[in-house]
C-alpha cells in the first residue's frame, strides 16, 4: 500500500514536470507575440513593448522564462499581462463562481443517471430501455450551444424569467430575500443542467451495462433461485455490486471542477473559469492560460490517484 | 442464435467439407440488420456523405449553381419555403431552385447554399482529424504492443536529446554551436554501427557499457507520453491551440487530430499485448514472417475491431468539436460557411429568425445521431461476448 502510494506519487510527480513542460513549449513556441495583439494601439510604442518585454522576462531565452514562470507560481505571485493582478486571486474568484454550477451539475448527473440506468437494465430490451437508450444517444449528440439556445427560448416563451448572467441586473436593491433567491435558482438551472446533459447520457449507459454485467453472474441465479422478491434481486444483490466501479468514479469527477464549459459560460455570460480561461486565450494572457492548464493536469493526476486509491480500498481483489 | 442452428443443421454432411457457409462480411451484415438503430444511422451517413460531396461540386467553382457567398441585403432574413420577391432582385441573384429552401439569414444569402458547403466542412474535419489520431494511434499502440519489451539504452537517449537541442539552438540562432551538436548525432550513429560488427565478441570497457544501459522500456515510454497528453483538458487546448495558429481549416483538423489520439492507442497496445502471445503468431514467426508483415498482415486484422468503433464515434466527437470552435469563432475563416458558424451568426436572431438556429443545430445533431448509433450498432455486432445476449 505505502510503496504503491509512493510510486504513483513519484510518477504522477514526473508527468506534471513533462506536462509543464510541454504546454509551456505549446504557448510560447506557437507563432505571435503577446505584445503583438494590438498593434494598431497607439500606446503600444516601442519603448512600451520593450518594457512590457524586460518586465516580464520575454527578452530571456525560453529556459529562464520557464523557471521564472514556475518559480512565480509555485510562490503564488504570478501576475496576469492584462491587468497586474494576482492569477491566484483571480482564478480563485472565478472558480467561486465555477462552483455552484459544478455543485449542482454533478447532483443532477448522479441522481438522475443512477435510477434511469438501473431501471433500463431491469427492463432491457423493452420499450423503457430501448426509449432511454435513444435518448442518451440524443443527449450525447446534440451539440450543447444549440441546445442551450433551444432551452433559453422554451424558458423565456414559458416562464418568462430571465435566464442570462449570474443574476438578473440590479436586483439586488429593494428585492426581498426569497426573491433573490429563486433568482439565483433560475439563474443557475439551466447552465447547470445543460453541463449535466452529457454526463447523464454517459453515467446512465456506463450504470446499464454494469448493471447487466452483474445480473448474468451466478450469485443473481442463485439469489432468484432460492425464491427472493425481484426487488431484494435488484436492488440489494445486484446493485450493490454494480455499485462498485462508481465509487472510483468520484475521483475521476474531479477535473471537472477546473474544467468549466467554455462554451456554456459564455452563453450565459456566467463570469466562470471557463469564460476566464477563453478571455485569456483571446488576449494572449499567457501566466493565466497556463496556470489554468497546470492546475487542470494537477486535477487530473488527483483524480486519478484518488480513484486508484479508492479502488485499492473498495475492492479486496485487487490489493495484492 | 437461430441462424447459426439452422445452417448448422441442415448442412451438415460428413462428406462434404466443413467451412462456413458465408463469409465473414455477410456474417456481419446478418447481424448488423437486427440493429434497427444501426441501420437509420449508417442510411444517414451515407446520405450525409453524399449531400456533402454533391454540396462540395454544386458550391465551388466560378459559376456555382448554389451560391453561398452571394448576398442580397433586399431579401434578409426571409423564412424558409418563401419565393424570392423578383423585381427587386437581378437575374443572376434568383435562387436556383426558384425558393429559398432553408430561408436567408440577415446579408440575405442563402442558407441552404451555406448548408451544402458547410456539410463538406464538417465531413472533411470529421474524416481527416479521425484518419490522423487513428494513423498515430495504431502505429503509437502497435509499437507499444509489439516491441513493448525493447529497451531505450542510454545512448539512444543521449543522441535524440542532443539532436532535440540541436534543432533548438539552430532555431534559436546559435547557428554555430547547435550545428556542433547536430554533426555529433550522425557521426556517433555511424560509429555505432561501426562497432556493431567489430565488437560482437569482445567485452566493453567499463564506461562504454554505462551507455549500454537500458534506461527505459519502449512501452513505459509511450504510454507515459499518453498519460501526460491525458493530463491536458482537451477542449481547452484545442482552443488554445487554434486560436494561436492562423486561422484554418487544415489547422482545426491537424490540432483535433494529434489530440484525440490516445484512446487508440491504448486499444490497440491492449488488443497486441494479447495477440502477440497467441500460436498463430508464433507459427508466423516460425515460418520466417519479418515483423512488418506480422503486424500488418496478421494482427492488425485483428484488432481493428474495437478502433473502427472508436473512430466512428470519434467522428462524431471531431464534428461537435469543431462546430463548438466555429460557434466560438475560432474555426474556418469567413466568408466560408459552416454549420457552427451560420448558428453563431444566426444566435442574434434567434427570435426573430428561429430557423438560423435550429437548422443548423439539427443538421449537426442528426449527422452526430448517426454517427453515434452506426458506432454502437458496429460495437455490439464486433464484439462476441455481447451476440448472444440479445
Amino acid at each position: 500500500m505505502i510503496s504503491f502510494i509512493g510510486r504513483s506519487v513519484i510518477q504522477k510527480i514526473i508527468t506534471l514536470f513533462f506536462v509543464s513542460i510541454v504546454s509551456f513549449l505549446i504557448i510560447h513556441i506557437a507563432p505571435g507575440k503577446p505584445s503583438q495583439v494590438d498593434p494598431m494601439n497607439p500606446k503600444f510604442t516601442p519603448e512600451v513593448v520593450e518594457r512590457f518585454q524586460k518586465e516580464f522576462h520575454l527578452d530571456k531565452p525560453l529556459h529562464v522564462q520557464y523557471f521564472y514562470f514556475y518559480k512565480d507560481l509555485f510562490t503564488g505571485e504570478t501576475i496576469s499581462w492584462k491587468d497586474n493582478q494576482s492569477v491566484i486571486n483571480k482564478i480563485w474568484e472565478r472558480f467561486l463562481n465555477s462552483l455552484p454550477l459544478f455543485i449542482v451539475g454533478t447532483i443532477i448527473t448522479w441522481t438522475l443517471s443512477f435510477p434511469i440506468g438501473i431501471r433500463s437494465a431491469i427492463f432491457r430490451g423493452q420499450f423503457y430501455d430501448r426509449s432511454a437508450t435513444f435518448l442518451s444517444y440524443l443527449l450525447i449528440s446534440i451539440p450543447g450551444f444549440f441546445f442551450a439556445y433551444v432551452l433559453i427560448i422554451f424558458v423565456v416563451n414559458q416562464f418568462h424569467v430571465p435566464v442570462i448572467g449570474m443574476e438578473t441586473f440590479g436586483i439586488g436593491e429593494g428585492a426581498s430575500l426569497p426573491h433573490i433567491f429563486m433568482d439565483r435558482i433560475w439563474h443557475l438551472l439551466l447552465p447547470s443542467m445543460l453541463g449535466a446533459t452529457g454526463g447523464i447520457a454517459v453515467l446512465s449507459r456506463y450504470v446499464r451495462s454494469q448493471m447487466l454485467e452483474v445480473e448474468g453472474q451466478d450469485y443473481i441465479r442463485t439469489a432468484r433461485a432460492k425464491g427472493l422478491p425481484p426487488e431484494q434481486v435488484h436492488y440489494k444483490h445486484a446493485l450493490r455490486n454494480a455499485l462498485l466501479p462508481f465509487v472510483t468514479m468520484f475521483g475521476l469527477i474531479l477535473p471537472g471542477l477546473i474544467g468549466g464549459s467554455v462554451i456554456i459560460e459564455s452563453i450565459f455570460s456566467w463570469p466562470g473559469m471557463g469564460r476566464m480561461a477563453y478571455e485569456a486565450i483571446l488576449a494572449r494572457d499567457y501566466p493565466v492560460i497556463l496556470t489554468v492548464n497546470f492546475v487542470s493536469a494537477v486535477l487530473v493526476l488527483a483524480g486519478t490517484f484518488i480513484s486508484d486509491l479508492l479502488y485499492l480500498i473498495v475492492d479486496p481483489r485487487i490489493r495484492l | 442464435m437461430n441462424i447459426e442452428e439452422k445452417g448448422f443443421n441442415e448442412d451438415f454432411q460428413f462428406e462434404t467439407p466443413l467451412a462456413p457457409k458465408r463469409t465473414r462480411l455477410q456474417e456481419f451484415w446478418l447481424l448488423f440488420r437486427q440493429n434497427r438503430l444501426a441501420i437509420l444511422g449508417l442510411f444517414i451517413f451515407i446520405l450525409f456523405f453524399c449531400c456533402a460531396i454533391a454540396g462540395l461540386f454544386m458550391t465551388s467553382g466560378p459559376d456555382p449553381l448554389f451560391d453561398p457567398a452571394m448576398i442580397r441585403l433586399q431579401e434578409k432574413l426571409r423564412p424558409p419555403l418563401v419565393k424570392p420577391n423578383l423585381d427587386s432582385l437581378r437575374r443572376e441573384e434568383i435562387p436556383c431552385l426558384g425558393f429559398y429552401l432553408m430561408g436567408t439569414d440577415d446579408l440575405g444569402r442563402d442558407v441552404f447554399a451555406r448548408m451544402l458547403q458547410g456539410a463538406w466542412v464538417s465531413l472533411t474535419v470529421g474524416f481527416v482529424a479521425v484518419g490522423i489520431s487513428v494513423l498515430i494511434g495504431i502505429f503509437m499502440g502497435g509499437i507499444a504492443g509489439y516491441f513493448g519489451q525493447h529497451h531505450i539504452r542510454v545512448d539512444h537517449v543521449i543522441v535524440t536529446f542532443l539532436l532535440i537541442s540541436g534543432t533548438a539552438l539552430v532555431t534559436a540562432h546559435f547557428i554555430r554551436f547547435g550545428a556542433v551538436l547536430l554533426c555529433l548525432t550522425p557521426a556517433y550513429i555511424f560509429y555505432s554501427f561501426l562497432t556493431q560488427n567489430r565488437s560482437k565478441g569482445k567485452t566493453l570497457p567499463l564506461w562504454a557499457k554505462v551507455f549500454r544501459k537500458n534506461a527505459v522500456s519502449v512501452d513505459t515510454l509511450i504510454m507515459r507520453i499518453v498519460d501526460i497528453m491525458l493530463c491536458f483538458p482537451s477542449f481547452f487546448l484545442i482552443l488554445t491551440v487554434v486560436a494561436l495558429l492562423p486561422a484554418s481549416i487544415y489547422n482545426i483538423m491537424i490540432v483535433i487530430g494529434l489530440t484525440s489520439w490516445m484512446g487508440t492507442t491504448r486499444f490497440v497496445r491492449a488488443e497486441f499485448l494479447s495477440l502477440r502471445e497467441q500460436d498463430f503468431v508464433a507459427a508466423v514467426k516460425t515460418l520466417g514472417a519479418g515483423n512488418f508483415r506480422i503486424i500488418f498482415r496478421h494482427m492488425m486484422p485483428n484488432a481493428v475491431a474495437p478502433v473502427l468503433v472508436s473512430a466512428t464515434i470519434g467522428i462524431a466527437t471531431a464534428i461537435l468539436t469543431e462546430a463548438g470552435l466555429s460557434f466560438l469563432g475560432f474555426g474556418v475563416p469567413p466568408p466560408h460557411a459552416t454549420w457552427g458558424n451560420i448558428l453563431s451568426d444566426g444566435k442574434n436572431f434567434i427570435f426573430d429568425a428561429p430557423w438560423l438556429t435550429f437548422i443548423p443545430g439539427i443538421a449537426i445533431l442528426i449527422v452526430v445521431l448517426s454517427f453515434n448509433l452506426f458506432g454502437e450498432g458496429l460495437r455490439d455486432v464486433l464484439n462476441p461476448k455481447l451476440r448472444g445476449r440479445h
